[in-house]
């Protein structure tokens, strides 16, 4: 039993050394099959799982919610404490304009963050403080460059910003722009250029634009996988239903806030008012104060008119007066002279009488001095006299108080000193008279000396008197011509006086009249004043009433909560990868089918061609599965060591080389993983097993039920069979017999002719889709701007462009030769609806509906119909109306989120495969917008368009016009998406050699199969005296046939293949051509007939090496 | 005398390996035009070799083949060709007929390449096949395959009728019909017939038989009087 085992081991080795060729060839067309089929497929999760490596790593945000009214940080922390946000953060961003020399670009300004979306440094550094910034690694900025920006609004850009200039200070990437496309937005020409980003405290904003969210386990799911999407959804609905609530609290705080800020513009319109009334207040009363002013000014003028009237009078009479006093001054000198004269007179009289006089006073005194002398005497013998009465008077009183009780007695006794009291009285009496006399005398005498000396005295006086009045005279005299002329002098200065106040007079008058003016002004003013403080308030009360009402209209802010799609190209990315997974599914299945197919036949082959060994070893009394299973062994050692290779290779070069062409469009990632995957390896390896196995076995159940006396003879040969073709005489008899058995082999082998239509087929129709998918890819710009859109550039204008501007940007562009024609359109960023879907299109307008024939080619793809644009309804490009679903006839919308969706007709669809568009009159325009199209751009053609350097040139010429805002030309954006379609380039390459491999395998295989089984047939030509090249001839023949058979199936099928890959594989924004190029077909032709033809070279070999004694075998 | 066919020491040697195998050790014989010879021998003997270098399908290492007073042996593969071409008809045991071409086609394709050619249709009467022209191979028995494959060779008018055991696959009377068929053929058309078989009861029917025996001839007789196929029996 050892030994048979023995026996079977080394034959079963000994078949594969024998068989080395079939061995291998069926181990590399698995390895083929297995490779194309597991490595294409796992390019799909491969991108995915780049992707996600670098989502991770830059930890790119989950949701992002942004609310109408700004996110608040309670807002953040509340997304932040709801169940399944890992951690959430506020984040500021704003669009702003940049303008350089010839064009306006909008930049797109975020703030730095600290949690998520972390961003790569490529050059330079990180901005650090305000007034920093890093710049877009894809613009055109350089470290050091300074931004000035602007708001693009009639807001300033420091109400956003808290400065308006940046200084780049590095270059860099983030996670949320993958690839070249910047978003929209809603200033400038509305498509961002560029992002910048800040440190967040450059934003000067109170509350945050949105909120970054990252949800809790996700990051351990693969993004762009349903897992995550679902698991991302789930707490997007969370956070849906939160900031509902989120919503209702914002809303609250506003009106608060709103009230709050109405009462304080209230009191302030209340201060304002009575601010207002205190102000015109005193302005009426400084009014009516300047009015008494200046009456009092016009009567002071009326008094100082009088006054110098009085004044003029009092100096005229001041004149007559000193003119008197002159007189009487000549007069006073006369006078003062006589004077002098009468007082020299009258002293000399004086000295005279004074002579005289002292005599007589001498006299006087003596005769004076003897009165005197006698008067003394006399007083003395008076007061004795006196002092006696005295005593005896009281004597009397003492005895008259002794006797007081008897009045009349008192008397009685007095009659005794009485009597000499009234003698002694008798006597002064007497002696009193006498002193009188004496006295009287003595007055009389000291009168008359009294009267001299006061004749004397007084003469003197007179003198003295006379002389000072005289002195005084003379001094009056001589300060009187002083006077005089001081007088006249200021007489004179008086009148010079008089005279500069009449002057002042006058000014003042002057000034009254210029007062009254400004009065007048004053008061003019105080009535506008009055009527714009009243016209303020009403403002203000008016504003205030708005305030109100817009308080009342506060409405609930809105949310928006999305996923990561609404990152620019995030999900072009997934949908590259499941472009990919589609590309995956057709392409490797076509491939892994034929490799299949052909390892089928081999093993088939072989089980037949062992016919009479398996008899043999039948008759041996082996048993059916030790026979067997050397054929399965066979089998699953070369399709097992091919999947195996297949799965090695395959999964790690060809995801490689995809997802390294997909890093032209998404060159941020950081590095490209492929990692085995398992599943597709299984699936793959485990379905080339299955089918060579099945096949195997299926072989040799045959055989083996055979009895062996039947497996030892040889086969019963196949009948030859009639073919059509024979029945068509004309035809038949005019070919050889060559022809003949050519044709007539073909289809006796029918399994044989099938797998090779179906192989040469598959590999004609899979180059074919490789180059096709060029040519789509390629052909859309070229058809786009060649056969849809013919104008060669457009120029943005100004938002707020002038008739003026226009007129001149038009003669421009009128004095530019090379531009044959231009047209006036409007272009707009609007997003169409159509029931659930929605797709974001330019909206044009033509300015001359007539033009547009010159400018843009509406027509059918297929058909080639002209279409005409009327005022009925919009055309809409193909791609746009597939995304929505829509037919010629159907009534879409235009979102309008404030004033509600318009609706319009679409009349037809044309052929269009660069964005989406929606064309229409203007008349049409003003249908649906009820409003007339503002014209913000102009498109022009120029004569010969293929000179660039003209075209820039005559685009800069416009540039420098006022009006024109930016220049854009067509053969840029040609340029860019060729730049785009290389991506895609190295996958045809790919696809182009892997088919060309499976071409060549499958005809040797299939070639060798057919020289193998037709030894004998071939031997007995040679033998029949067939030369080599005759006999290989007969064989070629076929090949030949069935290579241009194959190549026609394959150039249907391809047309199909194509076709329905195009479809899968095609971008969102864009419409690939359906067509291959006839160059895409001949390449394919003559790539299979070369490898065809390199077949048959070796084939040749083979053949001649064939030998002849094999025809006097017997038949096996 | 100088035959029509004369193998002159024809020796063969394979190198198997180290070993040296003398396939053919110096054969000579001769064949006069017209006849009908026939070279019998047990397996083994030599007589597939003389029958490969006869027919053109391999060269002797020594010797001379001289087939109409052209010697063979000095032939380039492309003068091989045309001497199997123009010169042999060739019968096989397994008829070797293609199968996918009718009966009158399979003759007509080796008319093709000839120089003078005969009528198919004329020779397929001849050989008795006149009622099943258009029949593919497998519609026909052995006998019948046999008879197609002789009007295949003699179709190209050949000088020699190279015959590797014709009746091999075929029962005994279907044999004796194209035994028959061959010897009328030689009779009536003057054609030289080489009939090479491991069947020495055919022999007393041939106008000459050489026998072989490892790798030389043992004996070449020539019989005067050759007997009708019917007569013999084996």
């Amino acid at each position: 039993m050892k030994r048979t085992k023995k026996a079977t081991r080394k034959d079963f080795y000994m078949e594969i050394r024998k068989s080395r060729g079939r061995f291998l060839s069926i181990l590399f067309i698995v390895t083929l099959g297995v490779a194309f089929f597991s490595g294409i497929r796992a390019s799909e999760p491969d991108m995915r799982l780049t992707g996600d490596a670098y989502f991770d790593e830059a930890r790119l945000m989950d949701i992002k919610a942004i609310c109408t009214y700004g996110v608040t940080e309670d807002d953040v922390e509340a997304m932040e404490a709801e169940e399944g946000v890992a951690c959430a953060e506020g984040a500021y961003s704003a669009d702003f304009l940049y303008s350089t020399k010839d064009a306006q670009q909008v930049l797109h300004v975020m703030s730095l963050q600290e949690k998520m979306n972390q961003v790569t440094v490529s050059k330079g550094r990180m901005p650090e403080s305000a007034g920093e910034c890093l710049a877009d690694d894809n613009s055109s900025f350089a470290v050091g460059d300074q931004i000035r920006l602007e708001s693009g609004t009639e807001d300033e850009v420091t109400d956003t910003l808290k400065t308006d200039t940046l200084e780049v200070v590095g270059l860099g990437n983030s996670p949320c722009y993958l690839s070249y496309g910047r978003g929209s937005s809603t200033v400038g020409d509305g498509s961002i250029r560029a992002f910048l980003i800040v440190p967040e405290d450059t934003f000067d904003m109170e509350v945050y634009s949105e909120v970054y969210m990252q949800v809790t386990g996700a990051k351990e799911l693969l993004a762009f996988t349903d897992a995550y999407d679902g698991r991302v959804e789930e707490v997007l609905k969370r956070i849906e239903a939160l900031a509902d609530d989120r919503a209702v609290v914002r809303k609250d705080s506003l009106k608060d806030e709103a009230n709050e800020k109405l009462e304080e513009a209230r009191e302030e319109l209340e201060d304002g008012r009575k601010e207002a009334k205190k102000k015109l207040d005193n302005a009426a009363k400084e009014i009516a104060d300047a009015e008494k002013k200046l009456a009092d000014a016009r009567k002071q003028i009326e008094d100082g008119r009088a006054q110098i009237a009085d004044a003029k009078m009092t100096l005229s009479s001041k004149q007559k007066e000193l003119d008197a006093a002159r007189v009487q001054y000549q007069d006073g000198v006369a006078q003062l002279n006589d004077g002098k004269a009468a007082y020299e007179e009258g002293l000399l009289q004086y000295e005279e009488a004074r002579a005289e006089a002292d005599v007589q006073l001498q006299t006087g005194r003596q005769l004076l001095d003897g009165l005197q002398a006698q008067i003394n005497a006399d007083e003395e013998r008076y007061y004795a006299l006196l002092a006696q009465i005295e005593d005896l008077r009281e004597q009397a009183d003492v005895s008259e108080d002794s006797l007081d009780d008897t009045g009349e007695s008192a008397g009685e006794p007095d009659t005794g000193p009485d009597q000499q009291i009234a003698a002694l009285e008798a006597q002064a009496q007497a002696v009193a008279a006498r002193l009188e006399g004496e006295r009287q005398a003595y007055t009389l005498g000291q009168a008359g000396i009294e009267a001299v000396r006061r004749e004397m005295d007084n003469a003197q006086a007179e003198l003295t008197a006379a002389k000072s009045q005289i002195d005084a005279a003379e001094a009056e005299l001589a300060a009187a011509p002083a006077k005089l002329s001081s007088g006249q002098a200021q007489i004179n200065s008086g009148w010079n006086e008089l005279r500069s106040q009449e002057q002042k007079l006058v000014d003042g008058e002057a000034e009254i009249v210029s007062n009254e003016a400004k009065l007048v002004d004053a008061k003019k003013e105080y009535e506008e004043g009055k009527a714009e403080a009243e016209a303020e308030i009403a403002d203000g009360e008016k504003k205030i009433a708005e305030a109100e009402a817009d308080i009342e209209d506060i409405e609930l802010p809105k949310w928006y909560v999305y996923d990561r799609s609404t990152l620019i190209e995030y999900s072009g990315f997934g949908e590259n990868a499941q472009r990919l997974g589609a590309i995956g599914r057709v392409f490797p299945v076509l491939f892994f089918l034929v490799a299949a197919l052909i390892s089928l036949t081999s093993m088939t082959r072989m089980v037949e061609e062992q016919r009479t060994s398996i008899g043999t070893m039948k008759a041996l009394g082996y048993s059916k599965g030790a026979i067997a299973s050397k054929y399965i062994g066979y089998a699953l050692l070369a399709t097992a060591g091919g999947s195996v290779i297949g799965v090695l290779i395959g999964e790690k070069i060809l995801p490689y080389i995809i997802v390294y062409a997909y890093g032209i469009l998404y060159q941020h990632l950081p590095k490209i993983l492929v990692p085995y995957d398992w599943g597709y390896a299984a699936m793959a390896s485990g379905a080339a097993v299955f089918c060579t196995l099945f096949a195997t076995v299926m072989a040799c159940y045959k055989e083996l039920e055979a009895q062996p006396a039947v497996l030892m003879r040889p086969p019963a040969p196949k009948n030859g069979r009639r073919v059509f073709l024979e029945r068509i005489g004309v035809v038949w008899r005019h070919l050889n017999f060559t022809w003949k058995s050519t044709i007539r082999n073909l289809m006796r082998y029918k399994k044989r002719f099938f797998m090779t239509i179906f192989g040469i087929g598959g590999c004609m129709a899979l180059m074919l889709v490789g180059f096709g998918l060029k040519d789509s890819c390629y052909e859309i710009a070229k058809l786009q701007f060649a056969e849809i859109q013919f104008y060669d550039g457009s120029i943005y204008l100004e938002e707020d462009i002038t008739e003026e501007q226009q007129d001149e940007l038009e003669a421009a562009l009128k004095s530019e030769k090379q531009i044959s024609r231009y047209m006036k359109a409007n272009m707009q960023n609007i997003t169409l609806v159509n029931g659930k879907k929605e797709c974001a299109a330019y909206e044009c307008v033509f300015g001359s509906v007539e033009d547009i024939p010159w400018f843009v080619d509406f027509h059918d793809r297929r058909s080639k119909e002209r279409y005409e644009l009327t005022d009925d309804g919009g055309i809409i490009s193909e791609k746009t109306a597939k995304l929505l679903g829509v037919k010629q006839g159907d009534t879409i919308e235009i979102k309008d989120e404030e004033k509600g969706n318009k609706q319009v007709k679409v009349t037809q669809i044309c052929e269009n495969y660069m964005g989406h568009y929606i064309y229409f009159t203007p008349a049409c325009y003003e249908e649906v917008y009820g409003e007339e199209p503002e014209y913000n751009s102009i498109l022009f053609e120029v004569e010969d368009s293929d000179v660039n350097a003209d075209l820039e040139k005559i685009g800069r010429n416009l540039l420098k016009q006022d009006g024109a805002l930016s220049v854009s030309y067509t053969h840029d954006i040609e340029k860019q998406l060729d730049d785009m379609l290389r991506s895609l380039n190295l996958v045809i390459v790919v696809l182009i050699i892997s088919a060309g491999m499976l071409a060549f395998v499958v005809l040797y295989n299939l070639n060798t199969v057919n020289i193998a089984e037709r030894k004998r047939e071939l031997a007995t030509l040679k033998v029949l005296g067939f030369y080599n090249m005759e006999v290989a001839e007969y064989v070629y023949r076929e090949n030949i046939l069935l290579t241009f058979l194959g190549a026609v199936v394959g150039a249907v099928l391809g047309r199909f293949l194509h076709l329905f890959i195009i479809e899968t594989v095609e971008v969102d924004s864009a419409m690939f051509g359906r067509n291959i190029n006839m160059p895409s077909y001949i390449y394919s032709l003559i790539l299979t007939v070369t490898f065809s033809m390199l077949i048959n070279g070796v084939m040749y070999f083979k053949l001649k090496k064939i030998d002849m004694v094999e025809s006097l075998k017997s038949i096996e | 005398m100088d035959g029509f066919v004369t193998l002159k020491d024809v020796k063969k040697r394979y190198r198997m390996g180290e070993v040296e195998i003398m396939a053919a050790d110096g054969i000579d014989f001769r064949i006069s035009k017209g006849e009908f010879a026939v070279v019998v021998g047990p397996s083994g003997a030599g007589k597939t070799t003389v029958l490969n270098i006869l027919g053109g399908m391999d060269t002797a290492s020594e010797g001379k083949v001289i087939v109409d007073g052209q010697d063979i042996t000095s032939y380039s593969q492309k003068q091989l060709t045309a001497y199997r071409r123009d010169d042999i008809g060739f019968v096989f045991q397994f008829y070797n007929l293609i199968p996918n071409l009718t009966a009158l086609e399979n003759v007509e394709l080796a008319l093709q390449i000839c120089k003078d050619p005969m009528d198919a249709r004329e020779v397929m009467e001849e050989v008795g096949l006149g009622a099943r022209l258009d029949n593919f191979p497998a519609q026909l028995s052995g006998g019948e395959q046999q008879r197609v494959s002789i009007a295949r060779a003699l179709a190209k008018n050949p000088k020699i009728l190279l015959c590797d055991e014709p009746t091999g696959a075929l029962d005994y009377n279907t044999g004796k019909a194209i035994l028959r068929l061959l010897q009328d053929t030689c009779r009536v058309k003057g054609m030289t017939v080489i009939l090479i078989t491991h069947n020495s009861a055919i022999a007393p029917m041939a106008d000459r038989v050489i026998k072989i025996k490892n790798g030389r001839v043992a004996e070449m007789a020539r019989n005067p009087y050759p007997v009708p196929v019917e007569t013999i029996e084996w």
